[in-house]
Order: structure tokens, then C-alpha cells, then sequence
């Protein structure tokens, strides 16, 4: 370096010592910036306040009876077609007969020559009929809706034609717009069967113009003109195995499972807090026999408690079984908030700002006010935040072993309950409700996560 | 660690006691005679229960005998079931539940410190993600959808072999076993996991860590013996809690996969108001869990030296 | 005499989320077997991460070594920490730490976690090694050895534990034993006790130590040389003499006025040194004491001091010193020395 360029004049440096850095935030700010810099935590934050207005404002929208049932649309998957035909007013079959042919005995049976529709399919009638085989006593007639080739699953046998004069039969049995593979069997006098002979057939939806008026398809019966196409009920979401709506039954179910899943948690943490609160204040003596109880609840076997207030509060067929799981979950889920807060007080006791401002003078009001509540307001919010997901998992667990909310009166669990038994032919039944039990339950872990994170003292030391 | 363990057992029957009577007392609220439920019993029968339960005695009397009849081990006689011992029913169904919920908690237990490990060795590269979000989804999602959802790909597995691999439901073989066990573990495993990894994250860093290294040891080594034993500590301490979990995700996993365990039997129960096998159940499981807890804390006395001297 | 431990421009970064970190900013040293370097300054001035990044032991993400050599013995241990395939650490290289209560592995015994060092390093066998072990806490001063070998580290006190710490460094007898702060969590007279036997075990076995610390007692008691750092930076080194009674640094001046001493007669008063350390996001282009320097001056400001060699192995990085200042450096420090 050149030494010309250097000047060794003093220089007087004006020391600034208090510039603070930083505004100073309160706590409350600061974990709000925290929170606000988690975009999981945000999202699921939306999410929480998505769900939210789904089940408060969602059936102000989506104005359908979840207790209805469509009959047209029973079990439809979300997104089916819901075209319908108008047809005639339905007029009785007489059949087709042929004289019986005599067969020779001893041979088998040889499988009808052909099985043919007659008229055209649809969900009110599909009208088969076949050639006669010569030596048939009886024919029976199958339904499938797979396709029977691999390995000869004929499918249900929906009707017996006992006389071998009459070659047809007439299916009218819960029809739905769907591909039936019939089969149609020739039986000999002792119940032996021949091959068979097979039918692929596509069923149309069908109504008549009085039925459409009726369900308000249409103003009034004149309206429509046989051969006219309409359009059934909207189900964005298909419906269930009643026929009832999957989306209007999700908005009312998790009005139940929300509620249940908020407000107990809510309700036992404020008891937790209480009694927690109390033993912490009390210390001593009363402080051990309190805990020790709170020992004891925790130790009952939680749901099979959940179970037996089921019975002791009496729950007949017919009530909705909201109350008493709700009491239950209250009288059983209180003692964790209570250790927790009973803990923290002991500890904020012990801190040395509690002392100060006893030293200045403060009051017991005043410390708990100013000091006690803000300093485990933290830890109470993320413990309210992961109660939540577990009593949705309680409701949904007890629902869907039926010992929960019952039957009509949906909720999460019981639909998932109920959708498990058609979880093979129609799988949205059981995905919808199970997709938003997870979705809620996912919103809001990560969002206590976030909460805990933002709140955490321990990490506002260390930046 | 002699009089530890000693002063958990005095503790844990004191609680055992507790769960007897609250059930007792619970069970004597119900309105109404439990006798004169609608699966009416034939007059001979019920007053032989009258005279073993002393059910017209005071209820104090009733509470001394349900409490001797329990300490010799004799949870009375189904109120369904003609004289059937309740004793011969949770010993047939109490096996298979047992079976089901150990094979759960060690598959849980093994496979959440495994890839909480893996996560936290990983962090922020490719495996942590993707195990990351396992962990995320499997916490979010109820067990009777891994339940349902097992079953649903067992079918199809056996489907597509042509031949039946491992059995849609029922109970006996170890091929009964896989699938059930697995799935009831799969909760908790996204659990354990959650928190092994956010206890090795802590422990990677730690201060003994850094000595091990500065001794020169290989990182296998520090792995196993620094990092792992001491990320393992709190994983232990929530296996207790994970148990009940596990008992309780077992009814769920019963009721699909039509194992004869005691859960499916409970409900079975409490749907018929079957009193005697309720009550009898309720204690057995409680005292089990119980136990299972102390069971897991002497074993964290084991690991943990500092937990020895209280 | 070439030296054991030869450090050269020595320049570690640290990503954080505020930005890059620039901890150590071009560090020289040198060590010679059985001498006793002391290093100095303040938190946060570099000295744990200096040589936490010879041992390979800083966090690599988020730190990184973005410069300068490292050898022992010649070989660099920089790049690798491994000598004819074999860890340095541990065995050429021993280390202690400044908080012993957390530095030890809770759930194995103190005697373990002494033989495992000469299980991986000297092949010894289980009980072999254990034996060892029981030798070394004896040699650390620890009553009953055989018993406390077979004890976890939470039913130590704070000074056991560390002779525990020493024990272990010691296992493979290597040529350096580099002490983080050994005495900053204990009590003073444990101090003093780690201290001593610190030094008797010196000469014993002839180690080097590199001692770090922020207490100019424990260096005016320990060390052969010292290295005072500020910033990330040495501002001035030489024998504990020529650094003690003929400081060449305003930092220096101030770690000693803000000292306190055992001498009764004077009425001493105890002199802060004002601000703190400048931001090392953005380490100023200048001198880095610069805004808290009482003789501050222009050319400070912009300028990066150079080393001005004071006498045999003493320099400090100091404009004062410059040919050109008018200001007559030695008066200035003169004044300070009394």
C-alpha cells in the first residue's frame, strides 16, 4: 500500500451504543411474522378457514336436502350422465310362448339358440326372449354386470320361467343405466343345466312425462313428449347407496364432525386449563391429590370409555349420539391440558419477571393477567390446535365401529362407515368423506406444527 | 432400579383398581337393571346371576364382590351366552388381539426409528422428502382407510397373482397376520417416525456428537453408538402411549379384516349389552395398557442411566 | 525448526439465513511441539471456528472453508482429515470443549467412552482398552478410577467431567491437545485445577496445546505465544511477554484495561471497551476495529492494516505502527502499559 494515499489524521467516532436494530414486536407480532413466513403453515391456515366456510356457508349454497333420496340415481359415481328418456306410460308384456319341443332322453340339454331383446332396454323394463330348446322343463335367467367369459360367473339368477312354453322373461328388478350381461339357461326336469346363451345388453334411463313432473324435472306433464331427453337431479358428487347426495351429506356431515372435533377439544382444554390452574396455584398437597386423579383418567382406557358412557347415557335408536360423545370426550380428554398447564405455571411461577413485578408491587390478578395467561397462551393454542385432529379421529373412529354418531344423522365417520361396504362396485362413497377427514386432520397438524414453531420462546432467543 | 420397578407395579395396580371401579360405577349408572335388557334371560338364569352378582344387595356389597370375584381372576358369566365363562371368552379373543397389537407396535416401532433415522441422515435431499410426506399422510389418515384401503389392494394383489398370496380377512395362519399387523402399525409408524427424526435432527448437532468426531471415530460408529442410542430416548417414551394407539386402532383393523380379536368382541358386546363381558373387558384392556406402559418405562430405565436413581 | 501445526490464510464462511457469514477472515499460525499457543478475543471472533475447521468438525453445509492450508507434520488436513488413511483426530490431534456436562455421551460410561478412542485408533481389545481407560482417569487425578470408570457422565461433577474430557483427548498421547474454552463452565478454583493438570500432563508427554479463551489470566498462566483475534481476524501475535507488557494493539489494550487483577494497591476501575463487533455479513473494508479504536484515523477507515513486525515473532496489525503516522506508536502504548 502507499503510504501517500494514507492520511493519519484522528478521526473522533461518534459511538452510538443504544441503536437497536430492530423494532421491538410483541410477542404476538412476532410469531404472526413467523407464521406468515411457514407457507405450510399458511396454507393449511386457508385450508382450515376453507373447511370452515364449507360447512357454515356450503349448505346456504348447495340448498339439497342430505336426507332426500334419488331414487333415479342410486350409488352413482361423481360426474356420471344423468340424461333420462321420456317414455310411455309403462304397458304389461304378455311374453312370447312356443310349442315345447320334445327332447331325447338322456341327451343334455343344448344352450338356447339365440337370446334377443325385445323392445327397446331400459331401466324400467328389459324384455328377453329366446329359442326353445327342445326337452327343457324350466329356464332361468341370469344377470351380470361383468362380463361373465373368464370365468363363467353367470352372475345373479333373477328369474326362473318354470313353464318350457314360455320362451321370455321380463326384468324389471332395480334397473340401473348400466351394461347387463344376461345369460339364459335351459334346466331339464331334474334341475340339470345346459349352456348358455348370452346377451350384452346397454340399459337407457327412462321416465314418463307424469313421473317427471312429479319429481319437478319438468312444469307439468305436458311438457314433455316421449323421446324428449332430460336432465336428472345434479349430484356433483354422485350419491350414496340410498340415493341421497354425497355433496350435501359431506356439508351436513361435517357440520357434525366439526363441531364435535372444535368444540370438544375446546371445551376439554378450558377444563384442563381450570383445573390444571388450580392445582398449579394450590401447589402442595391439594396440587398432588388433583394430579393424581388426572393420573388415574388418563390411565382409563379412553375409548372403550367413550363406548360405555355411550350406554350409560342412554343412547336410543333414533338420537343422533352427538351430546353424549361430546360429554365423554370432556370427561375423559381434560387431564393432558390440565398436566400441561398446571406444569407451566409451576414453572412461570419460579421465573425471575414474577418475582420483579412482585417486588414492584404487582397483585395476584395483575401477575396472572399480565404474566401468567400471555406466557402459556402459546402452549395452550398449539395443544388446542392438536386436539382438534385427534377428537375428528376419535368421531370418525367411533362412528364408523357405529358406537358414534348414528344413523340417519351423517357424519364423516359414519358415511365412511357406511361407504366401506360398497367400497368394490362404487369407491367414491368411502374416498369423499375418508379425503376430508384426512384433509382436516392434515390442515390442521400442519398448522399446529406452525404454531408451535411461531410460538416457541426457545427459538425466538436463537435467531 | 429394584425398587423403581417395584414402586411402578404397587403404582400400576392402584391404577388397575381405579379403572375397576370407575368401570363398576359406570356400569351400575346405566338406568335401568342390566337384567332386564331385551336379550331376556330365562328365569333360572337370571336368578342364578341374581345370586352370584348379589344384584339385590347393596351396592356396596355388589362392589366388594365384583372387586373379590376380579382379584381371583373371575370376570363372572356372559349375560349372552349361556353359561359361558367371561374368563374362557377374553382368553380365546384376547390371544388374537394381543398378537395383532405386538406385531403392530414392533413393526411400528422398528420402521419409525429406521427412517426417522434415514429422514434426519437425508434432510432436505430426496429420501427425507419423500418419506417426509409418508409421514404427513400417514398421521392424516384415519386407520379404518388404511384398513379399508389394505384390504381393497389385497384383493386386488391375489387378483392379478391369479392365486390367493396372503388372505383378504380372517385369522390363524402368519399370512392372516401380514397385512393386518402392518396396517394397524401404519399410524403410529408415521408417528414414531415424525419424532425420531426430529430427535436425531437434534442430536446430529449435539455437543457429545462433536466429541465423537473429534475423537476420530467412523461415522458408522458415531451413528450407532452416539447418535442412535440417544435419538431412540424419546421414541421409547411415547411407545407406551403408542400401545393404547395401537389397542384402540386394532378394533377398527378387527372389524374389516373379520379378525375373532377382542375388540370386534367388545363391540359385539356392548351393541348386546352383554354387562359381565363389558365390565371384564374394559378392566383387562385398562390393566394391560397399564402394564404395557411401566413395561416400556423399565425398559427406558435400561436405556437411559439417568432414570435409575429416582 | 519446522512446525507441528502450520496454518496459512485460514478463511471460513458460514451461510446463514440473514446472508453469508464471514467468520474467519485469512488466519496464520504456527505451533511447535510442546509450546503453548494461546488465542484470544471475544465471542464471536473466530477463534472456536478457527480451529473447529482444522479438526473438520464445523458443519459443513452451512459452513465452508473457502481458503488457506492447514498441515501437520507436512501432511494437509484440510481437505482430509485422515493421515496414511487414518483419522488425526483422536490420535494426532486430541480436543476438549468448553461445556463438558453436554460434551459427553449421556448414555454410555465415562469409561467407555475413553477405551473407544483406543479401540478404533490402537486396535486394543475391549478390556485392554478398558484398563487403559482406568489408567487414564487415574493419571487425570480422579479418585477411585476403577469405580468411576464404570459410571455415566450425569453422576460427575463439572470438573470431573472434564478431566474425563482431558483423559480421553489424551488415549492415543497425541502431539496436540486443542482446549475450546476447557475452563469457562467450571468454577474458578476447579480452574485452576484443570489448568495445572493441563500443564503437568505438557510435560509429561511434551503435547503442544492450543488453548483457547477469552480470559487473559488463563494465558498470562499457560500460554508460550498468543494470538489475540478480532474479527475474524489476528490483530496481533507474539510471545505472552511482548503481547502482555508491550501490546501493540488498541484491541489488545482494551482486553487488558477491561481485566481485572489481584493487585490491591491501586484503585482500579474496570473499562468496558464500547460498541461491538462489526457486522461480518459485511465485514467493513478497513480496519475492524475501526469504530470502537480510541486512536482511530483516517486511514483506518479504508484501508486494511498490514502486519508490521514489532521484534522476534511479534507483529499486530496496526496503522499506528506505520513509518508515516505522526503519531509515536510506542508512546501510545507506552502510556497504556504503565
Amino acid at each position: 500500500m502507499a503510504a501517500a494515499t494514507l492520511s493519519f489524521e484522528p478521526v473522533r467516532i461518534e459511538r452510538d451504543v443504544e441503536t437497536v436494530a430492530r423494532p421491538s414486536l410483541s410477542y404476538w407480532q412476532d410469531a404472526w411474522i413467523r407464521l406468515k413466513a411457514n407457507t405450510r403453515a399458511l396454507i393449511s391456515l386457508y385450508l382450515v378457514i376453507g373447511l370452515l366456510a364449507f360447512t357454515l356457508f356450503g349448505p346456504l349454497i348447495w340448498r339439497v336436502d342430505p336426507a332426500v333420496q334419488d331414487l333415479d340415481q342410486i350409488s352413482v359415481p361423481p360426474g356420471a350422465g344423468r340424461d333420462v328418456t321420456v317414455v310411455n306410460a309403462y304397458t304389461p308384456w304378455q311374453g312370447v310362448t312356443a310349442t315345447p319341443l320334445p327332447g331325447e332322453p338322456g341327451r343334455t340339454l343344448a344352450a338356447p339358440a339365440v337370446l334377443a331383446v325385445v323392445g327397446e332396454p331400459t331401466t324400467r323394463a328389459v324384455r328377453l326372449r329366446w329359442e326353445p330348446v327342445p326337452g327343457a322343463a324350466s329356464y332361468r335367467v341370469f344377470r351380470n354386470i361383468f362380463d361373465p367369459e373368464p370365468d363363467g360367473a353367470l352372475g345373479l339368477p333373477i328369474g326362473d320361467v318354470l313353464n318350457p312354453a314360455n320362451v321370455s322373461f321380463e326384468d324389471r328388478l332395480d334397473l340401473k343405466p348400466l351394461t347387463y350381461y344376461y345369460s339364459v339357461v335351459a334346466l331339464d326336469g331334474s334341475g340339470a343345466q345346459s349352456d348358455r346363451a348370452a346377451a350384452t345388453v346397454a340399459v337407457t334411463r327412462v321416465i314418463t312425462a307424469a313421473e317427471a313432473a312429479q319429481k319437478g324435472l319438468i312444469e307439468q306433464a305436458s311438457d314433455a313428449r316421449p323421446g324428449d331427453v332430460l336432465q336428472l337431479q345434479v349430484h356433483p358428487l354422485g350419491t350414496d347407496y340410498l340415493g341421497r347426495d354425497m355433496l350435501a351429506r359431506l356439508m351436513h356431515g361435517a357440520r357434525v364432525s366439526l363441531f364435535i372435533g372444535i368444540i370438544a377439544p375446546f371445551a376439554y382444554v378450558m377444563v384442563g386449563i381450570l383445573y390444571g390452574s388450580v392445582a398449579g396455584f394450590m401447589a402442595g398437597r391439594a396440587d398432588q391429590i388433583l394430579m393424581r386423579f388426572a393420573d388415574f383418567v388418563v390411565a382409563l382406557p379412553f375409548l372403550l370409555f367413550m363406548i360405555l358412557f355411550r350406554i350409560l347415557f342412554n343412547v336410543q335408536p333414533g338420537d343422533d349420539g352427538i351430546y353424549p360423545m361430546m360429554v365423554a370426550m370432556i370427561l375423559l380428554g381434560w387431564p393432558a391440558a390440565a398436566r400441561l398447564v398446571r406444569g407451566q405455571i409451576l414453572q412461570i411461577r419460579e421465573e425471575g419477571y414474577i418475582g420483579a413485578s412482585r417486588l414492584l408491587g404487582a397483585k395476584t390478578n395483575y401477575l396472572v393477567l399480565r404474566h401468567m395467561i400471555p406466557n402459556t397462551m402459546g402452549v395452550i393454542l398449539v395443544t388446542l390446535t392438536f386436539a382438534v385432529p385427534s377428537a375428528i379421529f376419535t368421531e370418525a373412529f367411533l362412528s364408523f365401529i357405529g358406537m358414534g354418531v348414528a344413523p340417519p344423522t351423517p357424519s364423516w365417520g359414519s358415511m365412511c362407515n357406511e361407504g366401506l361396504k360398497t367400497m368394490l362396485t362404487t369407491p367414491h362413497e368411502l374416498i369423499a368423506p375418508a379425503a376430508l377427514i384426512s384433509v382436516t386432520v392434515l390442515a390442521f397438524n400442519l398448522l399446529g406444527d406452525g404454531l408451535r414453531d411461531a410460538l416457541d420462546a426457545r427459538m425466538r432467543s436463537t435467531e | 432400579m429394584l425398587r423403581y420397578t417395584v414402586k411402578r407395579l404397587i403404582q400400576g395396580v392402584v391404577t388397575v383398581w381405579f379403572i375397576a371401579t370407575a368401570t363398576f360405577f359406570a356400569m351400575h349408572a346405566v338406568p335401568g337393571d342390566p337384567l332386564t335388557s331385551d336379550k331376556a334371560v330365562s328365569p333360572e338364569i337370571r336368578a342364578n346371576l341374581e345370586a352370584r352378582y348379589g344384584l339385590d344387595r347393596p351396592l356396596v356389597e355388589q362392589y366388594w364382590i365384583y372387586l373379590t370375584n376380579m382379584a381371583s381372576g373371575d370376570f363372572g358369566i356372559s349375560f349372552t351366552q349361556q353359561n359361558r365363562e367371561v374368563n374362557d371368552i377374553i382368553a380365546e379373543h384376547f390371544k388374537v388381539s394381543a398378537t395383532l397389537g405386538i406385531l403392530a407396535i414392533v413393526f411400528a416401532a422398528f420402521g419409525g426409528i429406521l427412517w426417522g433415522a434415514v429422514t434426519a441422515l437425508y434432510r432436505n435431499r430426496a429420501p427425507d422428502i419423500v418419506i417426509v410426506f409418508l409421514v404427513i399422510l400417514g398421521i392424516s389418515v384415519p386407520s379404518f382407510v388404511f384398513a379399508a384401503f389394505g384390504q381393497l389392494s389385497v384383493v386386488k394383489l391375489n387378483d392379478w397373482l391369479g392365486f390367493t398370496l396372503v388372505p383378504v380377512a380372517g385369522w390363524g395362519t402368519v399370512q392372516h397376520m401380514i397385512v393386518p399387523s402392518l396396517v394397524l402399525g401404519l399410524g403410529t409408524m408415521a408417528f414414531l417416525t415424525r419424532l425420531m427424526r426430529s430427535s436425531m435432527l437434534e442430536i446430529v448437532n449435539a455437543d457429545f456428537v462433536r466429541t465423537a468426531r473429534a475423537k476420530g471415530l467412523p461415522a458408522t460408529r458415531i451413528f450407532r453408538k452416539h447418535q442412535l442410542r440417544n435419538a431412540i430416548l424419546p421414541v421409547i417414551t411415547v411407545l407406551g402411549p403408542s400401545i393404547a394407539a395401537i389397542t384402540t386402532g386394532g378394533f377398527v383393523v378387527e372389524l374389516v379384516f373379520a379378525i375373532p380379536g377382542l375388540g370386534r368382541y367388545f363391540v359385539q358386546a356392548v351393541q348386546q349389552l352383554d354387562y359381565t363381558v363389558i365390565m371384564g373387558t374394559t378392566v383387562l384392556y385398562g390393566a394391560f395398557l397399564v402394564f404395557m406402559v411401566i413395561a416400556v418405562d423399565i425398559v427406558y430405565g435400561l436405556v437411559d442411566p439417568r432414570v435409575r436413581l429416582d | 525448526m519446522s512446525a507441528l501445526l502450520d496454518v496459512r490464510d485460514l478463511r471460513v464462511e458460514f451461510d446463514t439465513y440473514g446472508g453469508t457469514v464471514q467468520a474467519v477472515r485469512g488466519v496464520s499460525f504456527a505451533l511447535e511441539g510442546g509450546k503453548t499457543l494461546a488465542i484470544v478475543g471475544e465471542s464471536g471472533c473466530g477463534k472456536s471456528v478457527t480451529v473447529q475447521s482444522i479438526m473438520g468438525l464445523i458443519p459443513r453445509p452451512p459452513g465452508r472453508i473457502t481458503g488457506g492450508a492447514a498441515t501437520l507434520d507436512g501432511h494437509d488436513i484440510l481437505r482430509d482429515q485422515k493421515i496414511d488413511g487414518k483419522d488425526i483426530r483422536g490420535r494426532l490431534v486430541g480436543m476438549i470443549f468448553q461445556d463438558p456436562m453436554t460434551s459427553l455421551n449421556p448414555t454410555m460410561t465415562i469409561g467407555d467412552q475413553i477405551a473407544e478412542t483406543l479401540q478404533v485408533h490402537r486396535r486394543y481389545s475391549r478390556r485392554q482398552a478398558f484398563a487403559r481407560a482406568i489408567e487414564l482417569i487415574e493419571m487425570t487425578r480422579i479418585p477411585e478410577a476403577a469405580k468411576r470408570a464404570r459410571q455415566y457422565p450425569f453422576e460427575f461433577s463439572g470438573g470431573m467431567l472434564q478431566r474425563s474430557m482431558i483423559a480421553m483427548s489424551l488415549a492415543c498421547e497425541p502431539a496436540i491437545l486443542i482446549a475450546d474454552e476447557p475452563t469457562t463452565a467450571l468454577d474458578v478454583t476447579i480452574q485452576g485445577q484443570i489448568l495445572d493438570l493441563m500443564g503437568d500432563l505438557q510435560r509429561d508427554t511434551g503435547m503442544a496445546i492450543v488453548l483457547i479463551t477469552h480470559d487473559l489470566g488463563v494465558v498470562a498462566r499457560m500460554a508460550d505465544d498468543v494470538l489475540v483475534m478480532y474479527a475474524g481476524q489476528v490483530v496481533e501475535r507474539g510471545g505472552v511477554d511482548d503481547v502482555f507488557y508491550r501490546s501493540a494493539h488498541p484491541y489488545t489494550l482494551g482486553l487488558k484495561a477491561a481485566m481485572p487483577t489481584n493487585r490491591s494497591d491501586a484503585e482500579q476501575t474496570l473499562t468496558p471497551i464500547d460498541g461491538s463487533p462489526p457486522d461480518l455479513f459485511a465485514p467493513p473494508p478497513g480496519c475492524g476495529y475501526f469504530a470502537r479504536c480510541p486512536h482511530a484515523m483516517q486511514a483506518c477507515e479504508g484501508n486494511p492494516p498490514q502486519a508490521f513486525a514489532l521484534g522476534t515473532g511479534h507483529e499486530a496489525r496496526c496503522w499506528l505502527h506505520h513509518a508515516d503516522c505522526g503519531q509515536d506508536a510506542g508512546a501510545v502504548y507506552r502510556e497504556h502499559s504503565q
